[in-house]
């Protein structure tokens, strides 16, 4: 909002219409260089070569318009703009709110925007053609975790009665959907399926929440190629609200339970409407969350401009995670106060507090810390891993999102048209040697795979070397042949 | 001449409110230019004092309703929550502005705004500190509060628990050493069916008393603690404070145009120097890319504005703007096709199916056909010549024109040509049969006829078609702006929803009132404008 | 053969099948100069009729001739000037005429234009109302404005439909007089159309009444061969003014009841009853709006 912009119209009507190309013929010999040596890292860092002060990119576009989502972890675009990362390097962004997931798609997809605050799912779903087809390619994970699962009050108390053990102010976590699972069953014996909220078919809300059902024997229902609203089989009835009617839907008992991206669980406590049950910490400790999606064509044409909002971001979520020698969060209040303001989340600071500072409310006496809640940069969290993209696709597999079986090469394949770490280790060479963040931050040798984990609810291993078998460990969902 | 004088200024004052459609001020000029004072205060009295008392007791009734209703998105705002909502807006407004000043400030202003800001911060800093410390008082005070009245039932609620659950305990054990006496025959089936059945009510009533305790706890919670609520938004109000005045210290030092735009010149002049120095080709090269890097960012800065968010007034601005576009649009189509209509028979034959199958077609559809049509058209609209034609042209291009402003302008223009249509057509086929006499004797050519006769002789309907075009317009902007979030102050509503924050829905009341204040005042001028082209004088209907 | 003539039009309205004949063979003839006044009661088609003549309405069979040309539409040589002014209500006095002078005379300039009109205007002394919009005029100066605009034309027919009825008698007398001063100056042929006999002796030269309506038709004429100037405070004393005020009064009487027997149905049988006599002022009233209309019992009374 208050980054100067070299667009001389009246505020903030304008609307960069004048962006300009700038495309010499020694930013093509960049181009030619930076497609021969694709692979080869280290000879297309060459042809980067750092001068020595910020902003030295050959930018080939400095007006850029990026959509966000109002949700908390659109918090390193809001950073990069706010603290002047962006115009470090010599970008003049303005950045908007979209009213909803497929809108945000449609205007990157159509030129509107430059680039947005994707779900992770998105570039993935849209590269293969689930829902609206379009190249979209991201470099950079904006946050890890991030989300919860909301209960009504009245699902909550009969989970009580069912599970004694939840029975108090504080009850031991991670909750399983153990005890949702009698009323579901009660509901379908009536003829009734529970409806269930999640943001968007490709967001990460849709896999967890059917995760969580699933590792309880709930069954979220399938997608197939006649049912595109996923409900074929299922117990329940899950679909799509935005993020911010959640609290609303939940209200008026057009959903029992939601699964959505902060601060609409906490709004749900602080209004007393519902209870946050767990968190996708629970579900699978420190998954991807958002993107930076672009599309391909963009990123072919602005290689340069790519790397410098992507060195931005990086410098914003190093901000946002910097703690002092206890572990405190040195920045998140004051991101916070930054998120507050109406043109960007607008929550109220007090509601955006509490998950942001690394605290959750799971009821309004039952606050426990949760530091790694919101991960913007530690752990070599921002790298786009492969192994990341991988576990969409097993999820999109697994409840039929994709229709047909696929071999495990493709799963590699797809991954890496949508990831590109390539552009996100450029960016970070240059902020090396800018002095801006430390080797150790960057996973500098990594071949994009994280080793196997099994830190999920159900303690099923994901490696994601071996899709297929992950596929098949499951109890519910699809199963392919090896 | 001196009797005469304040009559004509009498009558040029009730003329005008004639010709604005305020009409009941009347009386009030009549009053003050001592026009039979008792007719005038018995008319005011009936048509100004009596309906203001109305809408004040409206108002009164608001207040005092609103807070009894208690929606789990907060309590319905009172008149003076939505009134600070206005004045939060205005802030926001004003700190955009101070922003943008502080932005263009150069030389020693700048300095001076800084030192300002400087001490400005500094105070506000201790007085934060001050707040926070009452704050954390008022944590703990309402934290003891809250304790003294919830440990007691909690204590009275763990103990039912206990004993309901003892019972429950007691009673399982009763039914398994009944269920042994039934499996041996000593008892009948039905007994412990039916001590089963008891059971479940017994079980169902522990429930329920449990419930209650819960159910007061939750209440006692839910009430809101007021020192602490203030505490929270006076620290709030200063921390707010604090982070626009770190923004300016950022606009008067490192982000200011004069400040960048001077280190750019420096590195400029050193680059001069660089590339004197550099020996070999591919130095060269690369230094005197990097001058003409530092050539283009000098450029670039000295024509650098601020990029303002969009607050409220930008929002109507904006609103204004694209409303009139569609209303022009819809305009520009409506009067040829309506006088065609009008004139033809065959024509309003043709076009009546088309008409009656439109017109009630919710504004909402002709959106989504017309952000995937304006989409189509323009796949790539920043290098779109049609958009780069408007940007060439001066004062146009600050207008901000872009697919969003089109498709909302066409949507508006979609819904609001159908009014004016159909007026114009009804205005052009009822025009008076002498008047055509006229034109026929006069044997007037056909654009003689046209432009003499019919189009003054229609002009009076068509305005009236207009303002309902108007008024139709405004009314579908607001929606499209919301759903398709495009700016203005349809996506500031919508937003303001989207926020989910404590004022938000005050601020969706606060433009609910904006949105129908300008509403009104369109209406206002389209009257204006429909009483100067009518000719029979006839009373516009408000 | 006469200047201006009617042969033998029909004139009717509807389908085919149902077909109303508003004019019945109407044969007409006035000579050049004359003032010819058409009397007839109302609804008998007298409008019609002017409008046959103006060109703005088409006979079914026959038609109309002037000069020996037979009329295809309406034209400025045939200055009409309509029963309710027809006067546009957005232009002032002086544009109304000005459009009526500019279309007539493209080729005068525009002070000659402004000349021209400013004449007329000042010939129904209206001057000091020329930048006045109709809405803010009396009828009666709507009328002059009218009658200014037709002379403007400066028409060789002047065609008058009922001129003068919506005016109160003053104001009826002072355009009566200005028009036959008009008439005077000028000397162009006149067809005016009233329902005043009165009105009728004092301007015209000839008086056709029009039978009763439908299927209308023009009878044998009235010569009027009164002296002119005619003053219409001596008139009345003239015997052959009331001569002939009394026959054309006796005339329009019968004609109207002959209309009625015609026009009550032979088949029907009107009940045997009479209304029970309560007071005379009621059953005064009764009558009055049972049995005759309102303009037949001002005729009886005028010919009484």
């Amino acid at each position: 909002m208050t980054t100067p912009n070299n667009d001389t119209r009246i505020g903030g009507i304008g609307w960069r219409g004048r962006g300009y190309r700038t495309i010499d013929t020694a930013n093509l010999s960049t181009l030619k260089i930076m497609k021969t040596l694709k692979r080869s890292l280290i000879t297309a860092i060459a042809a980067f070569v750092p001068l020595g002060f910020a902003g030295t990119l050959d930018l080939e576009k400095d007006e850029l318009k990026f959509g966000f989502i109002k949700l908390t972890d659109c918090a390193p675009i809001v950073i990069a703009k706010e603290n002047g990362y962006f115009e470090d390097e010599g970008l003049q962004v303005e950045v908007t709110a979209q009213p909803n997931w497929k809108q945000l798609l449609d205007n990157v997809i159509n030129g509107e925007l430059d680039g947005a605050h994707m779900l992770s799912g998105q570039p993935i779903a849209a590269t293969i053609g689930f829902g609206t087809k379009a190249h979209i390619v991201t470099a950079y994970t904006l946050d890890l975790n991030g989300n919860g699962i909301t209960v009504s009050n009245d699902i909550w108390k009969q989970m009580q009665e069912n599970d004694p053990a939840l029975d108090t102010d504080t009850p031991e976590h991670p909750i399983t959907a153990e005890a949702l699972k009698p009323i579901v069953d009660e509901a379908k014996d009536f003829g009734e399926k529970l409806p269930m909220g999640m943001v968007f078919p490709v967001s990460t809300h849709n896999y967890e929440i059917r995760y969580w059902l699933a590792a309880a024997g709930i069954h979220p229902g399938m997608y197939t190629s006649t049912d595109i609203k996923g409900m074929t089989n299922g117990d329940i009835e899950l679909s799509t609200t935005p993020p911010p009617q959640m609290p609303a839907t939940l209200e008026s008992g057009k959903n029992v339970a939601y699964c959505v991206g902060e601060p609409w669980n906490q709004q749900a406590v602080s209004k007393g409407i519902g209870v946050p049950v767990t968190t996708n910490y629970d579900i699978w400790k420190n998954n991807p969350e958002k993107v930076f999606g672009v599309t391909k064509k963009w990123a072919e044409e602005n290689p340069n401009t790519h790397i410098a909002v992507v060195k931005a971001l990086i410098r914003a979520g190093k901000w946002l995670d910097a703690t002092d020698e206890s572990g405190a969060f040195l920045n998140r209040e004051e991101a916070c106060r930054i998120l507050s303001q109406k043109n960007y989340v607008g929550a109220d600071y007090d509601v955006l507090k509490n998950s942001m500072t690394g605290f959750f409310y799971f009821q309004k006496t039952d606050k426990r810390s949760m530091p790694e809640f919101n991960v913007f940069f530690k752990g070599h969290a921002t790298y786009p891993w492969y192994s990341d993209g991988i576990w969409f696709l097993t999820q999109m597999r697994r409840w039929g999102q994709i229709t047909e079986p696929k071999p495990e090469e493709w799963y590699h394949e797809t991954v890496r048209d949508v990831y590109l770490p390539d552009v996100y280790l450029q960016a970070a060479e240059h902020l090396l040697e800018e002095g801006h963040i430390e080797k150790s931050e960057i996973p500098w040798e990594t071949d994009g795979y994280k080793p196997p984990t099994d830190d999920f609810i159900d303690g099923i291993t994901y490696d994601a070397r071996d899709p297929i078998g992950y596929l098949n460990a499951h109890t519910i969902g699809n199963k392919d042949d090896s | 001449m001196s009797e005469k004088t304040p009559e004509k200024i009498k009558y040029r004052i009730l003329r005008f409110l004639d010709v604005t459609g305020f009409t009941v001020f009347d009386p009030v000029v009549r009053l003050a230019f001592r026009e039979e004072p008792r007719k005038q205060i018995e008319s005011i009295t009936k048509f100004l004092v009596v309906p203001t008392l109305f809408v004040a007791l409206c108002v009164g009734l608001w207040w005092v309703v609103a807070p009894n209703h208690k929606t789990k998105s907060g309590e319905v705002p009172t008149p003076n929550i939505v009134f600070s909502s206005a004045l939060i807006n205005d802030t926001f407004s004003e700190r955009e502005k101070t922003k943008e000043s502080d932005f263009l400030l150069s030389g020693d202003a700048r300095v001076q705004a800084l030192q300002e800001v400087d001490t400005l911060m500094s105070e506000l800093e201790a007085e934060l500190a001050t707040l926070k410390s009452t704050l954390t008082e008022q944590e703990s005070l309402y934290k003891a509060s809250l304790a003294s009245q919830i440990d007691p039932i909690e204590e009275k609620l763990d103990a039912l628990k206990a004993e309901n659950r003892q019972a429950r305990t007691d009673r399982s054990q009763s039914i398994e050493a009944l269920s042994l006496e039934v499996a041996s025959g000593r008892a009948p089936n039905s007994e412990l069916v039916e001590a089963i059945r008891k059971d479940n009510e017994l079980y169902a009533a522990g429930r329920q008393a449990e419930n209650v305790f819960k159910d007061q706890i939750e209440a006692i919670r839910s009430d809101k603690f007021k020192p602490l609520e203030t505490a929270r938004l006076d620290v709030n109000a200063v921390a707010d404070e604090i982070q626009f005045l770190k923004k300016r210290q950022a606009f008067l030092s490192d982000s200011n145009r004069s400040v960048k735009l001077e280190q750019t010149k420096d590195k400029l002049a050193a680059q001069d120097g660089k590339l004197a120095d550099a020996d070999d080709a591919k130095a060269v090269l690369k230094e005197a890319k990097s001058l003409v890097r530092l050539e283009n960012g000098v450029e670039r800065l000295e024509t650098q504005q601020y990029a303002s968010a969009m607050t409220i007034y930008l929002q109507i601005k904006r609103s204004l703007f694209t409303v009139f576009v569609g209303f022009l649009m819809a305009a520009a189509i409506a009067i040829p096709i309506g006088i065609l209509c009008g004139l033809n028979k065959i024509a309003m034959a043709c076009l009546t199916p088309i008409i009656s199958i439109f017109k009630p077609v919710s504004p909402v559809v002709w959106l989504l056909i017309f952000q995937i049509i304006v989409g189509a058209f323009f796949p790539d609209p920043e290098t779109h010549p049609f958009f780069l034609f408007f940007d060439s042209i001066p004062f146009i291009n600050s207008l901000g024109i872009n697919p969003a402003l089109i498709f909302s302008a066409c949507t508006v223009a979609m819904c609001a040509v159908w009014p004016a249509l159909v007026n114009t057509a009804l205005g052009v086929s009822s025009i008076d049969r002498d008047h055509l006499n006229v034109a026929r004797v006069l044997r007037l050519g056909f654009w003689d006829r046209l432009t003499k006769i019919i189009i003054p002789s229609s002009l009076p309907l068509v305005f009236a078609g207009l303002r309902i075009s108007l008024g139709v317009g405004w009314m579908v902007l607001i929606a499209a702006e919301a759903l398709s979030s495009s700016d203005g102050l349809g996506k500031f509503v919508w937003d303001e929803y989207q926020n989910g924050s404590s004022f938000s829905f005050a601020n969706i009341i606060y433009a609910c009132f904006v949105v129908g204040l300008i509403g009104f005042l369109l209406d206002r001028m389209m009257i204006v404008f429909q009483r100067l082209v009518s000719f029979d004088r006839s009373e516009s209907t408000v | 053969m006469s200047y201006l003539e009617i042969k033998n039009a029909n004139i009717g309205f509807g389908p085919e099948s149902n077909r109303t004949q508003v004019l019945n063979s109407i044969n007409l003839s006035v000579e050049r100069n004359e003032f010819v006044a058409i009397i007839g009661f109302s609804g008998s088609g007298k409008s019609t009729l002017m409008s046959l003549l103006a060109g703005l309405e088409k006979a079914d069979t026959g038609g109309v001739y002037l000069d020996g040309q037979e009329i295809s539409g309406p034209g400025p040589d045939r200055g009409i000037m309509f029963q309710n002014y027809s006067l546009l209500p957005w232009l002032s006095v002086f544009e109304n005429i000005a459009l009526a002078v500019r279309q007539v005379f493209p080729g005068y300039s525009k002070t000659q234009t402004n000349e021209h009109v400013e004449r007329y205007i000042g010939m129904v002394n209206l001057l000091p109302a020329v930048d006045k919009k109709p809405h803010e005029l009396s009828g009666g100066m709507r009328q002059r404005v009218s009658l200014a605009r037709t002379l403007s034309m400066q028409p060789e027919v002047l065609l008058l439909d009922e001129p003068l009825s919506a005016l109160d008698a003053l104001t009826r007398s002072n355009i009566q007089d200005e028009i036959i001063r008009i008439w005077n100056e000028d000397r162009r042929t006149v067809v005016m159309i009233t329902n005043d006999v009165d009105e009728a002796l004092l301007m015209a030269d000839r008086i056709v009444p029009l039978t009763m309506g439908p299927e209308a038709t023009l009878s044998q004429a009235f010569d009027v061969p009164l002296a002119r100037p005619r003053d219409r405070a001596t008139l009345n004393a003239n015997p052959e003014y009331r001569r002939l005020r009394t026959e054309i009064a006796n005339f329009l009487i019968e004609m109207n009841e002959e209309s009625k027997r015609l026009r009550s149905s032979p088949d029907l049988k009107m009940p045997d009853v009479t209304p029970h006599d309560f007071t005379t002022a009621t059953s005064a009233a009764f009558r009055e709006f049972s049995e005759t209309d309102v303009f037949q019992l001002e005729q009886e009374e005028k010919a009484g």
